[in-house]
């Protein structure tokens, strides 16, 4: 094999995160202090909860996705972008943030049973349970589908369209004949992270799933290792996690599909009859009701008279300070590292050195936050450096880490793809190392960098996971602070914060991918 | 330049942690978030008690008393804690095995509890009653019993904890085994259809109730106390139970490993004396356990008509078990 | 008679708009040339209703077509490539020309009869992703057959082809074009082309439509 700069960077951290997978759970084992114990007989029910409940998710998010992406793709409105916008930036909501918003609106006494109640009618039946969850789920999972096939639908080439309409193929025809092609490539992979996304959920179970009955393994892990204080157990719990979703996901992980921005218009409209048109109105209107709704319910209950309240506090701008620090520090390692990854397997000609150079970076989608931030206190622990000292490090890594499957995801196929079509271009003019980066990619991925930069960005402003073995009274950030005041009754310091927070992400997924695609362009 | 900025900003981050006076001895205690936070005890408990020690208090909390134990636990013979504050009384017996703690030797004389608890390793500093809380305008006839709850109509909802992820959801699991003993699980089965959702933690919970999710939620009897303070709102009222309530005490011990003892054993003098305990009551919403006399936010609590309270040592044989059973008469 | 009277079309921040008039009869094929970005897509999709015009009119044979949906236009299509479905197999490309409720009899009969006109009878039941360039531009001919619309845009339809596959096309195109008397508009920048196909030349520049002397 030729070896060059990029592919040695880029096999070195694919095998160090590989690596770092492997030393967690050693040191996961090593520490415990109880032998090994059976496996409890609790996991398999566990597990096939587990799978039910992320299966039910994959099959309403597809569902639900596709037809948004739909409707979204024929119809053409003012504030059409900003919609897509806001359905983009779903899977940005913090899972804590979105069910809060979830039981404002659906809740017992919730906006839904207020206008039932003033009409006479008789409330709906309880948010709580395996119904809330997929709930939950559709509304993060099925958002990220509908941006993501909406970009396929708009790639679909202008030439088939004008073919397709001038033979008058009905709503019907034209979705079986030239959308499906377009879009079914793609669902298997979106399949397989939702499937990860739900079974390995965490604040959304706790709060929404009503009891022990909708439990995952995730929680049966964060509780062995939180509160029994069981390691061997956790680690056991989240190996077999690890292998699981490793066999659910590994076969599709290749065919890795896009990650949107914000929408892109296309120049052809398409003529669909009017009953047709209703019904995409229809749908589009109702599912941006529920998808929206919780959205705003967070953001109207936030943005009240305890904004001033916060806004008066110095641990607030002391712990924003400190999230938007992590953040961008997080966002920056993560992106060079996907960037890294990508250049090394655009450059591999080994198919079976190909196949294996993500498993390591997907495996961070499946370590729980709980695990991963465990086995870094340890390893911190055993270096001899004080967790306070390497706390603001450790976050700003186990964030960038934890992101990095979405990162490849959105940087692998466009990078291929450049590779591919510019690679002896770039061997005869003898272009490498940045030159090379500025010269080609970084012009052609200015969007994709701001996605990744504001992905990142985000979960790492949303993270409880890590921080809860790091955090201390110095060293706290914006949600810390939210289940803080949540800790202390002060409800609506929490809302406000929760608010800010979501503000924040908005912004972040709003902006970062046309600055970034700004100076690409320059 | 920008880059040179965020690195200035990161690093004053980073070393402003460590930059108390080197030449006070530092005094390092762990808790649980919500002592240590800004709405808390700890700022002026810590103001109070560097008046007179010549040392810095410097507080590390945890999300829970017992994640606070775990990470002294996990950080062995490096950690830099000289106590723990904020275990309670129900998994006391976890921090007991563990002989992570030294004999406070602190004089306890003027200790008042609800009942004889004493320890030679743990100090108690509050206590309080698990109760269920309601608003006394939506609900005007709360459930005076266990059993009462359980034949409330159909649509009369409660907000319970997890057990294994909160003090609260552990007291009612002990509060009801302390009431019915073998049969709290048939009462348990019977309270189950009342059950609107198990969170993980105290703060979740009361805050859906807020929202009005629930009629009742699980708390402590002094939460009342809270919105008389706070918002001078008195509609909160904590259900007295004729089964008695379950006390919750909350200790801190010295660390067998410290190297400050003295300056420990001076903060655990500290923290039971007048000056400290009058602090606690209005920021922990706990009663003191010295005879202070109480804030007038805390007229007309409830006083139980039972006090309930395992062995720490009972709990400890038997909390798995008790738990499992419970999951599996509400499931 | 197909008749493009004033049509005035502009895209956001163009300044001046397009303008075109053009007269054709049934039988005659017109060829269109300008360099690129003159807008002579422009022109087909106006005609096709892809765009919609802002004044003037399009008529054929004495009605107004301008108002009318894409779908519902008398108009076939036939674009440089990507004309079809490249996941189907060329029946059931062509079945998409007919109207649906055709019976399988009929559809398979009036099929195979389109293909034996461009000499492709073979090809059938073969996947479009299979077949070579030019025989992809004649099924997409034999599509337009079983249309049998009055007017026929075409739109480079030689440019992706060999010479010998593209010299077929044009002698398969004229003789389809005299057979069944449509108006043909081509878009083209091969000017043998207007000799090759008999064809009268226009040429599209600053916004308008110009005639040359032949």
């Amino acid at each position: 094999m030729e070896l060059n700069s990029r592919k040695i960077t880029g096999i070195f951290i694919s095998a160090l995160t590989g690596i770092l997978v492997f030393a967690i759970f050693f040191m996961l084992l090593k520490n415990s202090p109880s032998g090994a114990k059976a496996i409890r007989a609790d996991v398999f029910s566990l597990l096939s909860k587990s799978a039910f409940q992320a299966f039910l998710s994959v099959i309403f998010s597809l569902f639900f996705g596709i037809l948004l992406a739909w409707c979204l793709n024929r119809l053409r409105f003012k504030g059409r972008n900003i919609l897509i916008g806001l359905f983009a930036a779903a899977i940005i909501t913090p899972g804590l943030v979105l069910s809060v918003g979830l039981i404002e609106v659906w809740g017992r006494a919730g906006f839904v049973n207020n206008i039932l109640g003033s009409l006479g009618l008789k409330p709906i039946g309880s948010i709580f349970g395996l119904h809330g969850i997929v709930l939950a789920h559709t509304i993060l999972s099925g958002a990220f589908v509908a941006t993501m096939v909406l970009t396929r639908l708009n790639a679909i080439p202008t030439k088939i369209l004008k073919t397709g309409q001038s033979l008058g193929l009905s709503a019907w025809h034209r979705f079986l004949i030239i959308d499906w092609p377009a879009i079914s490539g793609a669902l298997p992979s979106l399949g397989a992270i939702i499937f990860l996304l739900s079974f390995t959920s965490f604040p959304i179970i706790l709060l929404l799933g009503g009891g022990p009955a909708n439990q995952t393994l995730e929680v049966a892990i964060y509780s062995a290792m939180r509160l029994d204080f069981d390691l061997n157990y956790a680690a056991q719990l989240a190996l077999i996690q690890l292998v699981i979703c490793f066999f659910i996901v590994l076969p599709s992980i290749f065919y890795l599909p896009q990650i949107a921005s914000a929408g892109k218009t296309q120049k052809l409209k398409w003529f669909d009859s009017k009953p047709v048109i209703y019904l995409q109105t229809g749908i589009l209107i109702i599912c941006s009701l529920i998808f929206l709704s919780p959205l705003i319910a967070v953001l109207f209950d936030g943005l009240g008279k305890n904004l001033i309240i916060v806004f008066s506090k110095a641990s607030f701008w002391k712990a924003g300070l400190t999230s938007l620090i992590i953040g961008i520090f997080s966002a920056i390692l993560n992106l060079a590292l996907a960037l890294a990854l990508c250049f090394a397997r655009a450059e591999i000609k080994n198919k079976t050195l190909r196949a294996i150079f993500y498993v390591p970076v997907f495996a961070f989608m499946i370590v729980p936050a709980v695990v991963l931030s465990l086995g870094l206190f340890i390893g911190i622990r055993d270096l001899n450096i004080e967790p306070v000292v390497a706390a603001p490090f450790v976050l700003i890594l186990a964030n960038a880490l934890l992101a990095l499957p979405f990162s490849v995801a959105i940087l692998s196929p466009p990078i291929e793809a450049a590779n591919f079509r510019y690679s002896k271009l770039t061997k005869s003019l003898n272009l490498s190392g940045f030159r090379r980066f500025k010269a080609i990619e970084w012009p052609m991925l200015g969007s994709e960098i701001g996605v990744v930069l504001a992905l990142t960005f985000c979960f790492s402003l949303g993270d409880l996971g890590i921080i809860s073995l790091f955090g201390t009274d110095d060293f706290a950030t914006l949600p810390w602070l939210m289940v803080r005041a949540v800790g202390a009754y002060r409800n609506n310091d929490a809302s406000a914060i929760a608010a800010i927070m979501l503000i924040l992400a908005l912004v972040v997924f709003w902006l970062l991918p046309k600055i970034m695609k700004r100076f690409a362009d320059a | 330049m920008i880059k040179q900025f965020f690195a200035a900003i990161l690093l004053s981050l980073i070393f402003a942690i460590p930059a108390h006076s080197q030449e006070k001895s530092i005094l390092t205690i762990y808790t649980y978030d919500s002592f240590s936070s800004e709405w808390g005890p700890g700022p002026a408990l810590k103001t109070e008690f560097e008046k007179t020690c010549n040392c810095t208090l410097k507080w590390v909390s945890a999300s829970s008393s017992i994640s606070a134990l775990r990470k002294i636990q996990l950080e062995g013979d490096k950690s830099k804690a000289d106590i723990l504050l904020g275990l309670d009384s129900s998994i006391i017996s976890k921090g007991e095995t563990t002989s992570l703690f030294a004999n406070h030797g602190v004089d306890e004389n003027d200790i008042m509890l609800p009942n004889d608890w004493r320890s030679d390793i743990f100090i108690p500093f509050d206590y309080g009653y698990f109760a269920f809380i309601y608003n006394s305008e939506k609900l005007k006839n709360p459930p005076s019993s266990f059993v009462e709850l359980a034949n409330m109509g159909d649509d009369f909802k409660i907000l319970i904890q997890d057990p294994r992820s909160s003090t609260p959801g552990f007291g009612l699991m002990l509060w009801l085994r302390a009431a019915y003993g073998e049969k709290s699980n048939e009462m348990w089965a019977n309270i189950a259809p009342h059950i609107i959702t198990v969170t993980r933690s105290w703060g979740e919970a009361y805050s859906l109730f807020l929202k009005d999710e629930a009629d009742m939620v699980l708390s402590y009897s002094t939460s009342p106390a809270y919105h008389k303070f706070a918002e001078d709102d008195e509609r909160y009222k904590a259900a007295n139970f004729t089964e008695g309530h379950y006390l919750q005490i909350e200790v801190a011990g010295i660390l067998a490993k410290s190297k400050n003892k003295s300056l420990a054993k001076e903060f655990l003098e500290f923290l039971i004396s007048k000056k400290a305990q009058e602090i606690i009551p209005t920021t922990n919403w706990m009663f003191p356990v010295v005879d202070i006399g109480l804030p007038e936010s805390f007229d007309g609590l409830i006083s139980p008509h039972d006090v309930l309270m395992f062995d720490g040592k009972e709990i400890e044989k038997n909390s798995q078990k008790w738990i499992d059973e419970m999951f599996k008469s509400i499931e | 008679m197909l008749k493009i009277d004033n049509i005035e079309f502009s895209y956001p921040e163009q300044t001046s708009p397009f303008c075109f008039n053009l007269e054709l009869k049934a039988g005659e094929i017109i060829l269109i040339s300008g360099i690129s970005g003159a807008g002579k897509s422009t022109l087909l999709d106006l005609i096709a209703g892809f765009l919609d015009i802002e004044k003037g009119s399009i008529i054929l044979d004495g009605f107004d077509i301008s108002s009318l949906k894409p779908q519902q236009r008398p108009v076939s299509i036939l674009l440089q490539s990507d004309n079809l479905f490249e996941h189907l197999s060329v029946r059931k490309n062509l079945a998409l020309a007919l109207p649906a409720k055709t019976s399988a009899i009929l559809l398979n009969e009036k099929v195979k009869q389109s293909l034996a006109e461009v000499g492709l009878q073979d090809f059938i039941d073969k996947k479009v992703a299979f077949l070579s360039g030019g025989q992809k531009q004649r099924v997409a001919l034999a599509r337009t057959l079983l249309l049998n619309r009055k007017i026929l845009l075409l739109d480079e339809p030689f440019s992706a082809l060999d010479e010998k596959a593209a010299n077929a096309m044009r002698e398969l195109l004229k003789k389809l074009v005299k057979e069944y008397s449509w108006h043909t508009i081509i878009v083209s920048h091969n000017l043998t082309d207007i000799k090759n196909l008999n064809a009268s030349h226009y040429i599209l520049a600053n916004n308008q439509l110009t005639k040359t002397a032949s």
